[in-house]
């Protein structure tokens, strides 16, 4: 690995993306007529700090930002403002040397070349990363078997994202970005990438990754930021964000309502905290916080049969991001 | 390794990788070896037809206008350029556009290597194909149209394709740029290569054109590689009568280059700004 100045891996400060929809035409510019182009806050100010050697999750929902911030990150888009430094250099000022020391996965599989095989990719890709070649050969020897992956011409979709991780490796990088890195993958393809990503923090490298599966963040990271509409809404351990909610147990009811439920979720909530409620076809869907199952469960179905309603199904479940996440936003993170 | 050898090691990578994905399509090659025989063929029985079969008269009227009677080998030279123009328009433009919808343009940019390797790198792969047009057309010319080229001034047209590649080259550069702001490049290079096959003397003598448009052609090097190939094959005359147009093809070739370097970096940077690199 690449020997770089102390510090954080990533320090991002301040950083905003708006992006602009809509088109403004030649003839509109010309005739001098207002911008009315649509201003999109992707990333809306975040500060983001990764220590090196742990692994960092971005947890979110789809176009919460993860990826337009991995981007920022990597070069690939310029932040409207705020600054970012990699491995203690910043990246709008000499993003060459940042890309050197960067192994990325972005977009997984799409970046590969399926009409080459898996070496012929990778020989292509370490000239780019400027790879010597001498050890060009013993870096892609190195880089498949670290995927255990062999050279071939046809590829399932996990392979191609093991072959995207390959990839990222071959500069032998002291930082690694994935971005969904797990997403389209089978369970056991998922946990093999998993346990790659593992083997990396303990090579000593660092690793940022993107999700919206509250388990990878869970199992995978040492620490998690979470992000919705462009904000780093919490940030801490998985066990830390955990905890916030305050809660021992989370319980999931289905309940059958013959009114619209108002009367049924009051009496919920005066013995558990009420994180979330979804009416569904005359079925109300509720996440509930408390402190003891064994107290909640009976109450609520008292609560249930005064309010002239039926629970259908009753889940006792750990507290898990998904939790934290709902109770930070009022949404799941799949809505 | 230095950062210039290590970008030089990326830029032969880059277009092997090209040839290598060619490769994988077999038929391709077939389409070089049938198209620059057919087509330029059919042209060349038009003329027969025009000129009543190869009257004398039609041939001095057009040895007036061309500077020689060897009117297929006129049209193959032209069909030539017109191939040659043909895949550099459209061939790393096609390239660019691919990795764009691929993904792999935002792989390639993840790299350290610099990024005008994505952008000169495919057209250089399209050189082997060029010169294999090249190539099958002098052996039809020769087996079909009982045309032999004299070894002489066959070297000294592949000098002038030799000092013509760089500005045809950067060419075909400067229109692979414009995809990363405009994505489809289809319409603007039928236009272009349109204007070339004209304003050039693709397929009939340059005087034929008004004066006005032969002082825009003078502006084009296409017009000049076509011009000179054709001297030098068909007019017996040496690489000294058209050293002034040799030297303008390469301060062709310097502008172009510089101004395909600067409109890439100013897209490259626009689309950075506005997140359309991996768009499609």
């Amino acid at each position: 690995m690449t020997a770089t100045a102390a510090g954080p891996a990533v320090d991002a400060r301040g950083l905003v993306k708006v992006f602009e929809r809509g088109r403004r035409t030649f003839w509109q510019r010309l005739r001098g007529e207002p911008d009315r182009r649509e201003r999109f806050h992707a990333v809306d100010g975040i500060d983001l700090r990764v220590e090196r050697g742990e692994i960092f999750g971005l947890l979110g929902p789809n176009g919460a930002g993860k990826t337009t911030t991995m981007k920022m990150l990597a070069t690939l888009l310029i932040p409207t403002s705020g600054t970012i430094s990699v491995l203690g250099i910043d990246v709008l000022a000499r993003p060459r040397d940042v890309r050197a020391r960067l192994g990325a996965m972005l977009s997984g599989e799409r970046s590969l070349y399926w009409k080459l095989t898996a070496r012929e990719n990778l020989e292509y890709f370490a000239a780019l990363y400027h790879v010597p070649p001498r050890q060009t050969r013993a870096r892609i020897d190195d880089a498949l078997t670290s995927v255990k992956l062999l050279d071939r011409e046809q590829y399932s979709t996990g392979m191609r994202q093991r072959l995207a991780l390959a990839r990222a490796l071959l500069p032998d990088p002291p930082l690694v970005i994935l971005d969904e890195p797990t997403v389209g993958l089978d369970p056991q393809a998922a946990r093999d990438l998993r346990a790659r990503v593992r083997e990396l923090r303990s090579q000593g490298r660092t690793v940022l990754l993107t999700t919206h599966y509250m388990e990878e963040a869970d199992q995978l990271c040492d620490r998690v930021a979470i992000i919705d509409h462009g904000r780093i809404v919490a940030l801490d351990t998985p066990g830390a964000l955990k905890r916030t909610i305050r809660a021992e147990e989370v319980v999931r009811l289905e309940i059958g309502l013959a009114d619209d439920g108002a009367a049924v979720l009051e009496r919920l909530g005066r013995s558990a905290t009420v994180a979330r409620s979804e009416r569904h076809n005359g079925t109300l869907a509720v996440t509930a916080h408390c402190a003891s199952a064994r107290d909640f469960v009976p109450a609520a179905f008292d609560a249930a049969r005064s309010a002239g309603a039926t629970i259908q199904h009753v889940e006792v479940v750990p507290v898990t991001l998904e939790d934290v996440f709902i109770s930070l936003t009022g949404r799941a993170l799949r809505e | 390794m230095s950062l210039l050898a290590a970008d030089a090691r990326a830029f032969v990578a880059a277009a092997r990788k090209e040839l290598r994905m060619w490769r994988r399509y077999p038929l391709f090659i077939l389409g070089l070896l049938f198209w620059p025989i057919v087509l330029p063929a059919t042209w060349v029985l038009m003329g027969q037809a025009y000129s009543g079969g190869g009257d004398a008269r039609a041939l001095a009227a057009f040895a007036e206008r061309a500077g020689t009677t060897e009117f297929a080998g006129f049209v193959f030279v032209g069909y030539a350029m017109y191939m040659w123009l043909s895949n550099l328009l459209w061939g790393p433009g096609t390239a660019l556009r691919q990795e764009q919808i691929r993904g792999s343009l935002e792989a390639v940019f993840l790299t350290p290597t610099s990024r005008l390797v994505a952008l000169f790198a495919p057209p250089i792969s399209h050189l082997p194909f060029s010169l294999l047009n090249f190539v099958t057309m002098g052996l039809t010319l020769w087996l079909v149209f009982g045309i032999v080229l004299p070894l002489g001034p066959v070297l000294e047209a592949m000098v002038v394709i030799a000092i013509g590649i760089p500005s045809m080259y950067a060419i075909g550069s400067l229109f692979a740029a414009s995809v990363l702001r405009f994505g489809e490049t289809g319409p603007i290079v039928q236009l272009v290569r349109g204007t070339f096959v004209l304003a050039c003397g693709i397929t009939f003598p340059l005087v034929m054109l008004p004066g006005w448009a032969q002082a825009g052609a003078a502006l084009l090097p296409p017009t000049y590689i076509v011009a000179d190939i054709r001297t030098v094959l068909f007019r017996g005359v040496g690489l000294g009568a058209i050293a002034v147009d040799l030297v303008l093809l390469l301060a062709f070739a310097g502008l172009i280059t510089l101004l395909a370097v600067w409109v890439f970096r100013i897209l490259e940077t626009s689309a950075r700004r506005r997140g359309t690199l991996g768009s499609y």
